[in-house]
């Protein structure tokens, strides 16, 4: 029986690394250094890809990769200059022009299809996903390539697996049990013990490095804290610095489990699908919360749909009704070892996770920033504005004011926005005095 | 990359009848292929697929002009059902810049071709004249959608304007003389002199520059 024991001894050796090496250290929030180093090697191996390839490839290669940037120079002059130049009269047929010039603007670049594509990356990161022009540059490039999918598929695959499983069921199993004590500032210390550290071996099982900045702005109790979506886990990078009452609908399945051991340990707000169609209701239950000043903060992701990293869709003005302190937090993405963002109509959960799982390493920022609150005289949109620009230049990214709802799913625009623009034009024609 | 070589005789030929390099050609090919959804013919309810477009207050007029047969060259009336990606092309080439480096009468030309095309988008039923009612249905659309504006202001406007291309094009006219509409020679003759070159066209990037600010 040699080869059930060789087995054997394979797997206690492995379970026994994992646990000295991961498992141990999330507990105590203590890192070793792992990361530190795999990250270093990573960088100096793409570093040498990258060069390889700018030396293979001939220039137009290179040319395809930016030319998803855009073709047209769109002329982001403002209506009112746009229509001005041959403006003599009241009323004139130039409008026409500048109206149908943008008209063809928008049908040969739409800024809202384009945002939903991934970024295109210029250097290539050794996973064919990324790389639109898949070439064979030369036989040392492609055995690297090779070994990197070695790598990724058999030694990082089920080591993350591994992880992200035992993270799941020790949060199942830490929440039930802490549930069971009486309420107390122990079950409080415990719940966050057992929350943090599972969120801690969840994001390793992603080989996830997150550097957080401005820890000072950190969202507290009783507050509601606000941050731009751009994939599922994004919530997990979030927790594993602080703990949260998260919000949301009530799911079956795995989810559901979760959620219900969840509950046990600390207040979260989850709603039947019910109702999440009465906005009064959900108001009013969130107001309840933030209200009970020892209650943790709520999080709340206003996009409500996965967006692409460089920009920062309109927010949900409802989320912004509640009152309370905004704590603004920005997430960014950086997509050189691995893009987290989910196009959930081309990829399931399932392969998502599974991409996520066998891409290089998670990086990503996360900056705190100082609260805000809704001033005298500003109405909700223009609060949720004002926080949106906020979270937006701070991630370095480009405020678009965009046609979409968030989603090419429901592309239509509403209809505030068309009438604006409308309203703007008609005075600029009526509003300058006679009519002949 | 690879099944593009057998393609390249037609990009060539693109390239001839409608003066886009053939990288822009691939580009617009892209974007043709997503608003089709990978079909060969884009419909009009495929120009519901861009959010942008919703804004604009003369979009159904611009989405006819993609289909309108004057514009692609195939008659003098009716609309096309689809159309395939070179009369897209057709339609994109009318907004090129002017190639400064031509000659006086190509410029004239296309200055002209330009014209004609903001010509069919205003005479909707292709008799060749811009009619009363045809000005008014263009600047009720371009203010449609404001509740304050009343339609008889938009009536009022659209008549002056009439009134201004009477003058324009006929001079003094006599008691019993009506004016039937704006002709395409009219429609000419009151933009003589004006630059309408800046105004009408969508300054597509030239790939190679791009590489440069690498």
């Amino acid at each position: 029986m040699e080869g059930a024991e060789l087995a054997g001894k394979i797997l206690s050796t492995w379970l026994t690394l994992v646990l000295g090496f991961i498992l141990l250290p999330s507990v105590f929030g203590v890192s070793l250094g792992i990361s530190e180093i795999y990250m270093k090697i990573l960088v100096k191996t793409l570093e040498w890809a990258t060069i390889r390839i700018e030396k293979g490839t001939p220039k137009e290669s290179i040319l395809k990769n930016s030319a998803s940037i855009g073709i047209i120079q769109r002329d982001e002059s403002p209506m009112e200059k746009g229509l001005s130049g041959l403006r003599g009269r009241d009323f004139e047929l130039s409008d026409v022009f500048y109206f149908s010039k943008k008209g063809l603007e928008a049908i040969v670049e739409d800024e809202v299809t384009q945002r939903f594509s991934s970024e295109e990356l210029v250097s290539w990161n050794l996973l064919t996903r990324t790389n639109v022009n898949f070439q064979y540059i030369s036989l040392r490039l492609t055995m690297v390539w090779v070994l990197g999918v070695i790598v990724r598929y058999c030694v990082l695959l089920p080591l993350r697996v591994t992880l992200a499983f035992i993270g799941i069921s020790l949060l199942v199993i830490g929440t039930t049990l802490v549930g069971q004590l009486p309420d107390s500032s122990l079950k409080n210390w415990l719940s966050e013990l057992v929350h943090l550290t599972c969120c801690r071996i969840c994001v390793r099982a992603l080989s996830g490095t997150i550097h957080y900045h401005n820890k000072q702005y950190r969202p507290q109790k009783g507050g509601i804290c606000v941050a731009n979506h751009t994939s599922p886990i994004d919530v997990l990078i979030l927790t594993t610095d602080g703990c949260y009452a998260m919000v949301g609908q009530v799911h079956g399945g795995l989810m559901g489990i979760i959620q219900r051991a969840m509950v046990k340990a600390c207040p979260h707000v989850w709603f039947e699908r019910s109702e999440m169609k009465d906005r009064h209701l959900v108001t009013k239950r969130l107001k309840e919360h933030i209200a009970d000043k020892k209650k943790l903060p709520i999080l709340i992701f206003p996009e409500g749909t996965c967006i692409n990293n460089t920009s920062v869709m309109m927010f949900k003005k409802g989320s912004f009704e509640i009152g309370g302190t905004i704590h603004p937090v920005a997430i960014k993405y950086n997509p050189q070892f691995g893009d987290a963002f989910w196009n959930s109509s081309k990829y399931n959960m399932v392969s998502y996770l599974l991409r996520m799982m066998t891409s290089w390493a998670i990086v990503c920022d996360v900056w705190y920033m100082p609260p805000m609150t809704r001033e005298e005289g500003e109405d909700a949109v223009q609060f949720a504005n004002r926080v949106k620009s906020a979270i937006a230049i701070q991630g370095g990214r480009q405020i678009t004011w965009g046609g979409g709802d968030g989603g090419l799913k429901r592309a239509k625009v509403k209809d505030i926005f068309k009438e604006e623009q409308q309203k703007n034009y008609s005075k600029m024609i009526v509003g300058n005095g006679s009519l002949s | 990359m690879g099944a593009a070589h057998s393609a390249s005789e037609e990009v060539r030929e693109l390239e001839g009848k409608t003066g886009f390099s053939s990288d822009q050609i691939e580009q617009l090919h892209r974007r043709f292929k997503q608003l089709s959804g990978d079909q060969p013919t884009i419909r009009k309810e495929n120009f519901n697929n861009v959010p942008d477009l919703e804004l604009n207050p003369i979009r159904s007029k611009i989405v006819r002009a993609f289909f309108d047969n004057r514009n692609l060259r195939k008659g003098p009336s009716g609309l096309a059902d689809e159309i395939n990606f070179e009369d897209f092309l057709t339609i994109m080439s009318y907004f090129r810049p002017i190639d400064t480096t031509m000659d006086e009468e190509q410029v004239e030309l296309s200055r002209k071709e330009k014209l004609r095309f903001l010509f069919h988008m205003y005479d909707s039923d292709s008799d060749g004249r811009i009619t009363l009612e045809e000005y008014r249905n263009v600047v009720e659309e371009l203010l449609s959608g404001n509740p304050h504006i009343e339609k008889e202001s938009a009536r009022s406007i659209a008549d002056g304007a009439m009134m201004e291309a009477a003058s324009v094009c006929m001079g003094q006219m006599e008691p019993d003389q009506v004016y039937e509409g704006i002709t395409f020679e009219d429609f000419l003759k009151i933009w003589q002199g004006i630059d309408i070159e800046t105004k009408m066209h969508v300054r597509f990037l030239n790939m190679e520059t791009m590489a440069l600010c690498h």
